[in-house]
C-alpha cells in the first residue's frame, strides 16, 4: 500500500480520535473554569460523537467499519445514543472496480478468468467492508457465488489496527478515567483474524452444514474448495428471499412468525447444543426459500464456545425467562461474569433490577428482548462486572434476531425454540 | 392427593389462594439451593402452593363424582420402563460409565423445568366455547392460577428452585457433582428433523386455540403420569447406598418431587374430565361431545408415547450410551451384560382412549 494513503489513513483516525476527545472535554474543562455542574444528560454529545464516527468509517471503510459494528455490539460498554447511530452501520460500501478484481482472482486462482469461468458478472452482487461477492458460472455451467477479498485489505487491517492502537494509548495516557477501548481493538483483531480466511470459512460452512444434515430445514451453501484460496471463496449460488422482505414471504405462502420462530431454533441449536454457530446473522446474510427453508450464508464469524459454556448459556436464558433469582445468579457466575470486588451481591442487584421488568410472570419472546435489553443497561450502569467476551458476542446476535422479529411483525418463544413445546 | 371425597372446600378461587403456600417450620434447602416447599413441625415434606390448591382439587372432583361424571385415568401399563432401567444405569456407574447416567438426569431436569412452558399455553374464553356452565370448575381456573402453580413448581421461582434444581442438586449429591457431559443439549435439542411448521388438527371443527389447549393438556398429563416411573427409577438409584454417596438425602429429593408432581396429574385429570362432561361449540355452529374431543387427542397421545416416541428416545439415548462406552476397557463385554439386564415390555394394544364415533 502506497506510503500516503497510511498516512493519510493514520492522520484521519488520528483526527477522528481527536475530535471525538475534544467533543467531550472543551465542554467538561469550560465548566470546571466556570464552577458549574456536570450535566446529567450527555445523550446530544453521545450522538455527535457517534456520528463523526460513523462518517469517518464509512469514508475510509475496512477495519474503521468494523470497528463501529463491534462498538454498536457493546451495549454493557456504550450509551444507547452512540448505539443507535453505529448500528446503522452496515456492511454496504462501493464496490472496488472490476479490472482490480479480475487481476486479484486471476493471481490467487494462478490462471485467466476465463480458463475457470464461463461467466463472470463485472457488477458485484455484494460488497461490504472486507470483500465483495460475484455472480460467476463455472465452465460447466454451475452458478457460483464468488467473494472476493479487497486486493490490499490485510494491509489496511494491519495500518488500521496499529492506528488504533496508538490512539488508545495516548486517550488513556491522558484520561484518568478512560472506557476501556483495547480490549475491543483486541476483539476487532481476532475478529479480523477469523474474517480474512476465507478457507477457514469454508471449514466453518462445512461444519454448520453438518450439524443440520439430518434436519432438512437449513441450507448452507456447498464450498467449492477447488476454486477457492485464502483470499478467493467460491461457493454454490443460493437463492431466496431475503429474510426482511415481509410482504413476499407472505406471498410464497410463508408466515413470517414460522420463519422468525425457525430462525430462533436454528440458533439455539447452534449455540446452546453445538457451541458453534455463524455469528453474523444480519438480514443481508439470511434468507428463506419458498419451500420453507433458512439459507445461512457468511461464516467468516462463526465462533466455537468453550465446553460448558452453552450449557451456562441455556441456565441463563432459562432462569430469566422462568423468573428464578437464585437460578439466574448461579447462571451468571458459572458462565464467567465477575465483580471486581468479588460481592455476588451485584448480581442480585442487576438480578432483582431484571425480574421489575415482569409484571405478568409470562415470558414469550418479547419479554425475553425486555430481559437481554435490561441485563445490558444493568451492566453499563454498574461497572463493577465483567462481562464475558464470548457472551457479548452472543448477545449480539439475540440482538440481530430480535431486530429481524422486529422487522417481520412477529416473535420467538425462546423456550420454546430450546425445545419446549406448547403442544 | 387420595381418591376424591366429599369436600365442604369452596369451589371459587382468587389466583392468590391457588399459588398460596401453607406454614413451614423449616424450608427445604437442596445441596445449597432454596427450593420451594418445606417441612412440617413433624418433619414431614409439604408440597408448595398446596394450602388452597389441594382442597380445591379434591372439592372440584367431588362436584363431578356428585354431578355423576366419571375421573378419567391413564392406564399405568402404559408406561414404558426407563431406559437404562436401575439395573443397568447400576451397572454403567460400577463400571465407571457415568456420562449416561449424569446425561440422563440432566435431561430430566431439563424436561421437568421445560414443563414452565405450561404458563404459556394460550388458553381461549372456555365460557364460550363450552356449550355447559364452567363455573366452579377446575376448567374455570387453568389460567386462574392452576398453570402458573404448575409451572413455578416445575422450573422455580424468584429466590425458590423447583423441581428442575431440585433433580439437579439430586444428581449431585448422588454423584458428587459429576461433570456434565458437553454435549448434553445436543443429545436432547439437536437431532432428529426440525420442527414441523404445521401441527395436524385432530378436531378441525374446534376453535384452533382450543384444539391447542385440550392436545396440550392432554401430553402434559400423559407425560406427568408416565414421569412417575422415571420418579420411581431416580428415587430406587439415587438412594441406593452402592452407587450413590448420599442416598438419604439424593433419594428422598425425588419423593418430593413425585409428591409435588400429584397435584399436576390430579387437576389436568380434572379439568379434562370436566371438558369429558360437557359438549364443544365448533366453529361451524355444531357441537362435538368434549369425550369424543378428549379421546381422540389423549389417544393420539399415548400412542405417540408409547410408540414411536419411545423408540425415538431409547435409539437416542443408546446412541450416546455405546459412544460412552468406547471409553470402558472392555465395551463389548459391557454392551453384553447391559443388554442382558434389559426389561422387555410391548406397548399395550390399546390406549383405552380409543375414539367412540366414527365422526371424531
Amino acid at each position: 500500500m502506497r506510503l500516503l494513503v497510511r498516512l493519510y489513513r493514520s492522520l484521519r483516525i488520528a483526527a477522528t480520535a481527536a475530535r471525538v476527545y475534544l467533543l467531550y472535554k472543551l465542554p467538561a474543562w469550560g465548566r470546571r473554569l466556570l464552577r458549574r455542574p456536570e450535566p446529567e444528560d450527555l445523550d446530544a454529545s453521545h450522538e455527535r460523537a457517534a456520528r463523526i464516527l460513523l462518517g469517518t468509517a464509512l469514508s475510509l471503510r475496512g477495519v474503521t467499519i468494523k470497528f463501529c459494528q463491534v462498538v454498536a455490539t457493546r451495549a454493557d460498554v456504550f450509551p444507547p445514543a452512540v448505539i443507535e447511530v453505529l448500528k446503522q452501520c452496515h456492511d454496504a460500501v462501493p464496490p472496488q472496480p472490476f479490472p482490480r478484481i479480475r487481476a486479484h482472482v486471476e493471481a490467487e486462482l494462478g490462471r485467466p478468468l476465463d480458463q475457470v469461468f464461463r461467466a463472470f458478472e463485472p457488477e458485484p452482487m455484494a460488497a461490504a467492508s472486507l470483500a465483495q461477492v460475484h455472480r460467476a458460472e463455472l465452465l460447466d455451467g454451475t452458478p457460483l457465488a464468488v467473494k472476493v477479498q479487497y486486493p490490499d485489505i490485510e494491509q489496511i487491517v494491519r495500518t488500521d489496527l496499529a492506528n488504533m492502537r496508538r490512539v488508545c494509548a495516548v486517550y488513556e495516557f491522558f484520561d484518568p478515567q478512560p472506557l476501556e477501548l483495547r480490549p475491543l481493538v483486541k476483539e476487532l483483531t481476532n475478529h479480523l483474524a477469523l474474517e480474512l480466511d476465507f478457507l477457514r470459512e469454508a471449514d466453518c460452512a462445512d461444519r454448520v452444514r453438518e450439524l443440520f444434515a439430518r434436519d432438512g430445514t437449513v441450507v448452507v451453501p456447498e464450498m467449492h474448495r477447488e476454486w477457492s484460496t485464502r483470499r478467493v471463496l467460491s461457493m454454490q449460488l443460493v437463492d431466496g428471499i431475503k429474510i426482511t422482505e415481509k410482504e413476499k414471504i407472505q406471498a410464497a405462502g410463508l408466515d413470517p412468525a414460522d420463519v422468525v420462530q425457525e430462525l430462533m431454533r436454528i440458533y439455539t441449536r447452534m449455540i446452546l447444543a453445538a457451541g458453534f454457530f455463524q455469528a453474523d446473522p444480519h438480514p443481508g446474510n439470511l434468507f428463506v426459500q419458498p419451500d420453507g427453508q433458512v439459507v445461512l450464508l457468511d461464516f467468516g464469524l462463526s465462533k466455537e464456545l468453550p465446553e460448558g459454556f452453552g450449557l451456562g448459556l441455556f441456565e441463563l436464558m432459562f432462569s430469566m425467562m422462568t423468573l428464578n433469582e437464585s437460578a439466574m445468579i448461579r447462571a451468571f457466575q458459572e458462565l464467567g461474569f465477575e465483580t471486581k470486588n468479588g460481592d455476588p451481591s451485584t448480581f442480585l442487584l442487576i438480578t432483582r433490577r431484571m425480574m421489575k421488568r415482569s409484571d405478568t410472570g409470562r415470558f414469550e419472546g418479547e419479554f425475553t428482548e425486555q430481559m437481554t435489553d435490561e441485563l445490558f443497561d444493568a451492566i453499563r450502569e454498574n461497572p463493577v462486572v465483567q462481562v464475558p467476551s464470548d457472551f457479548v458476542l452472543v448477545g449480539r446476535v439475540f440482538s440481530l434476531l430480535s431486530g429481524i422479529a422486529h422487522t417481520l411483525g412477529s416473535r420467538a418463544n425462546v423456550l420454546e425454540a430450546m425445545g419446549a413445546s406448547t403442544g | 392427593m387420595g381418591a376424591p371425597a366429599a369436600s365442604d372446600a369452596p369451589l371459587e378461587y382468587a389466583v392468590d389462594e391457588l399459588l398460596a403456600d401453607g406454614p413451614y417450620e423449616a424450608p427445604l434447602v437442596a445441596g445449597q439451593v432454596r427450593c420451594h416447599g418445606g417441612f412440617d413441625a413433624e418433619g414431614r415434606y409439604r408440597s408448595p402452593r398446596t394450602l388452597q390448591r389441594a382442597p380445591a382439587i379434591r372439592a372440584w372432583q367431588a362436584q363431578l363424582a356428585r354431578d355423576g361424571h366419571e375421573l378419567l385415568a391413564i392406564d399405568a401399563a402404559l408406561m414404558p420402563p426407563q431406559y437404562p432401567n436401575v439395573e443397568q444405569a447400576k451397572l454403567l456407574l460400577r463400571e465407571g460409565v457415568r456420562d449416561p447416567v449424569v446425561r440422563r438426569l440432566t435431561i430430566i431436569s431439563i424436561v421437568e423445568g421445560f414443563g414452565a412452558i405450561i404458563r404459556d399455553v394460550k388458553v381461549p374464553d372456555l365460557a364460550a366455547l363450552v356449550v355447559e356452565p364452567i363455573e366452579g370448575t377446575a376448567l374455570a381456573h387453568l389460567r386462574g392460577g392452576l398453570f402458573e402453580a404448575h409451572a413455578r413448581d416445575e422450573a422455580g421461582y424468584r429466590d425458590e428452585g423447583g423441581h428442575k434444581q431440585m433433580w439437579e442438586a439430586a444428581r449431585d449429591l448422588a454423584l458428587e457433582n459429576p461433570r456434565i457431559p458437553g454435549d448434553v443439549l445436543m443429545r436432547m435439542l439437536g437431532q432428529g428433523p426440525g420442527r414441523r411448521r404445521e401441527r395436524r388438527r385432530a378436531l378441525p371443527r374446534l376453535d384452533e386455540a382450543l384444539e391447542t389447549m385440550l392436545a396440550t393438556m392432554a401430553q402434559v398429563l400423559a407425560v406427568e403420569v408416565f414421569a412417575m416411573g422415571a420418579f420411581d427409577w431416580g428415587e430406587r438409584l439415587l438412594s441406593d447406598p452402592e452407587v450413590s454417596a448420599n442416598p438419604e438425602a439424593a433419594g428422598s429429593l425425588v419423593s418430593y418431587i413425585r409428591s409435588d408432581e400429584s397435584p399436576h396429574v390430579e387437576y389436568l385429570r380434572s379439568a379434562l374430565s370436566e371438558v369429558s362432561a360437557r359438549s364443544l361449540r365448533c366453529v361451524d355452529g355444531g357441537t362435538i361431545p368434549g369425550r369424543e374431543a378428549v379421546r381422540v387427542l389423549l389417544h393420539a397421545t399415548l400412542r405417540g408415547l408409547t410408540r414411536e416416541r419411545r423408540e425415538e428416545q431409547r435409539q437416542a439415548i443408546r446412541e450416546s450410551l455405546l459412544d460412552s462406552m468406547q471409553a470402558h476397557a472392555q465395551p463389548e463385554s459391557l454392551l453384553e451384560r447391559y443388554d442382558a439386564l434389559e426389561s422387555a415390555w410391548t406397548p399395550p394394544a390399546k390406549t383405552g382412549f380409543e375414539p367412540e364415533t366414527p365422526e371424531a
